[in-house]
């Protein structure tokens, strides 16, 4: 079976964190992107578990081709890392506009797949680390025509059907889905895997396919575009609580609750 | 019939009352309308609630539409909504952002071809349609400008607004939209339903939260004990969530539960802005971290620096006795 994985490349969000708390989040020129040279790009972590729910399927005893998928021009780097931990496949798709919106990355992604033929299972983060959207899965399922099980933490196949552990706000839910589908992963997958040193060398050999937005024939499926970005202010006004014990701390702040009347 | 200029849809999947959000959502879309010079109207699916004319006269809402639905899957959901753009075109449509809406808002979005933009916090209309939205869990905001004239697909995160009633309120029609979803066939089964136990942290009042500062998972036990001594529920950091120390109905945070308790009380929890997005509507927030320099003292309004596994016990003893007073 063939199973795709979309990837998508972001700034590590535990830098942007960083920055953000000092106040060092800077936006460039153009309004709108982050210019921090020394935030690190990396695979959003949901898509790592994506990619590691497809190996997991494979360590199951399913037969199957993983073919990683990402749009955006030198990504190199992201799909090497998918190779080197079980990848066949790697591709990314060239944009015509690099700040391509979630609706353009949703049509190449979809018209990549109708092309190379039919999936059985297409594998994605629940959502991006960067600009939290979520929507491309959805997106990708329409256009494609399959369901779309969101929120997952694991997978199983019987016979020609999946049975999906999603992660609900009213805890686990177990659904069957027949067919093809689109599933989106979450933390709960737990940790993913990495390459052995020998696998990492040998994946520095491998390039990816590199299509682009007039070989797939995707234009003017852009909807919105990001016109400015900006950190919010974030007013400070923390009362310190101080007391010469454990115990006298915690008297003055549940006193102080009641004064303030927080606490009944 | 003319076409809808600002829309809320609700899905009622079962008999109630109207949340919250749904009120805020309006609160923000008849302003909207307004700007637009156009309407707010209304969709609910499913059941409706005992109190949705009330609320959608308190809100100026001009129409009222209802369509029943045996059941409120995604499939149904997306069927349904098709089938009203077709009938009203909405300019604009709005879905207060939970779970579910997380789905049927982008594939419906998929389905018109239309633009969609999650996380919204704020709606501008000037000379284009432009929506401000959370980005990296909060720590900035992105303000999305749809390119064409088509209807436009938002979710509105649960704090966007504050609800406030309308001027005036409004004489909303009562409109009842038909169309068939009996051949609409859910591609998802449910073989295994969750099992949801008691009270959900979204409602709670009062929160008590760990997070990695905790030191070990055996320490938990003292966001529990104090939760209940204060008459909360417990919550949690991802981490100590993968983790195991608790499980993950008890994530608050931008992929897990998003709250609005009078009082979050966080200890050992950092203040990542992920986390902070599922915490900081919270009225008051009360953080113990030993870093002076922690991100969450920046959010909060009371604040102990010190080590969370001395005050905890503290905090137990002393909120037992306030309540024996
Ligand atoms: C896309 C995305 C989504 C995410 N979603 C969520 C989410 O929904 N919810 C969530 O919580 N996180 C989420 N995260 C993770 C988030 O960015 C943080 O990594 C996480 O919230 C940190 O958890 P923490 O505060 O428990 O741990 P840490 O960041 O490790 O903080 C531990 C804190 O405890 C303090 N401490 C240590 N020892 C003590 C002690 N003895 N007494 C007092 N204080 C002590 C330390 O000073 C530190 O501030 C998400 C991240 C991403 C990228």
């Amino acid at each position: 079976m063939k199973i795709y994985v979309f990837v998508k490349r972001v700034l590590d969000p535990d830098a942007v964190n960083n920055y953000a708390l000092v106040g060092k989040l800077e936006i460039g020129a153009d309004g709108r992107s982050l210019t921090q040279t020394a935030i690190p790009d990396l695979m959003n972590a949901y898509d790592e578990q994506a990619l590691e729910v497809a190996l997991r399927l494979r360590d199951a005893g399913t037969e199957c081709t993983i073919h990683v998928v990402t749009v955006g021009a030198d990504r190199t780097a992201i799909l090497r890392h998918a190779a080197s931990i079980g990848a066949d496949e790697i591709s990314e798709i060239v944009p015509e506009d690099p700040e391509v919106d979630v609706h353009t990355t949703a049509a190449l992604l979809a018209a990549f797949v109708r092309q190379k033929g039919t999936p059985d299972l297409v594998l994605c983060g629940r959502q991006a680390s960067d600009d939290d959207q979520g929507v491309v899965p959805a997106l990708v399922a329409e256009a494609l025509g399959l369901p779309l099980v969101n929120v997952a933490k694991a997978i199983e196949k019987h016979g020609d059907s999946y049975r999906v552990t999603r992660v609900t706000p009213d805890g686990d839910e177990i659904v069957a889905v027949e067919g093809a589908a689109v599933v989106t992963l979450s933390n709960e997958v737990g940790d993913p895997r990495y390459p052995t040193a020998a696998k990492k060398l040998k994946a520095r050999r491998v390039s990816p396919e590199v299509v682009t937005a007039s070989d797939l024939g995707v234009s003017g499926a852009t909807r919105t575009k990001l016109v400015q970005q900006f950190v919010p202010d974030v007013e400070q006004n923390c009362e310190f609580i101080e007391g010469a014990s454990p115990a006298e701390i915690a008297d003055r702040l549940i006193e102080r609750l009641r004064e303030d009347r927080v606490l009944p | 019939m003319g076409s809808t200029t600002v829309l809320l849809y609700s899905a009622c999947p079962r008999e109630g009352s109207t949340p919250e959000e749904a009120r805020s959502a309006l609160t923000l879309g008849r302003a909207t309308a307004a700007s637009l010079g156009g309407d707010l109207e209304w969709f609910l699916l499913g059941a409706k609630p005992s109190d949705a004319e009330a609320i959608a006269a308190e809100q100026g809402v001009a129409r009222l539409h209802h369509c029943a639905a045996p059941e409120l899957g995604a499939d149904t959901q997306v069927a349904a909504l098709e089938a009203f753009c077709a009938a009203h075109a909405p300019r604009i449509i709005l879905f207060c952002q939970d779970f579910d809406s997380r789905v049927v808002a982008p594939r419906l979005a998929g389905r018109l071809g239309a633009g969609v933009v999650m996380n919204a916090v704020a709606i501008e209309t000037g000379e284009a349609l432009r929506v401000t939205a959370s980005a990296f869990g909060g720590d900035t905001r992105g303000v999305y400008e749809f390119t064409g004239d088509g209807t436009a697909v938002i979710g509105l995160q649960p704090n966007a607004c504050l609800p406030e009633a309308a001027e005036s309120p409004s004489a909303p029609e009562s409109c009842a939209f038909e169309t068939d979803l009996g051949a609409v066939g859910e591609r998802i089964v449910v073989i295994e339903a969750a099992s949801s136990e008691g009270p959900r942290l979204e409602e709670a009042e009062i929160i008590v939260s760990g997070g990695r500062g905790l030191g070990a998972s055996e320490n938990y036990h003292w966001i529990e004990e104090l939760a209940e001594a204060l008459g909360g529920m417990a919550g949690a950091s991802r981490p100590i969530v993968d983790e195991g120390w608790t499980d993950a109905s008890h994530q608050v945070g931008l992929t897990g539960r998003i709250t609005r308790p009078a009082l979050y009380l966080a200890a050992g929890i950092s203040g990542a802005s992920q986390h902070m997005a599922g915490c900081g509507a919270a009225k008051a927030i009360a953080a113990i971290n030993k870093d002076p320099d922690a991100a969450i003292f920046r959010y909060a309004r009371y604040g102990i620096v010190g080590d969370c596994l001395e005050i905890l016990p503290e905090l137990v003893r002393a909120a037992k006795e306030q309540r024996h007073e």
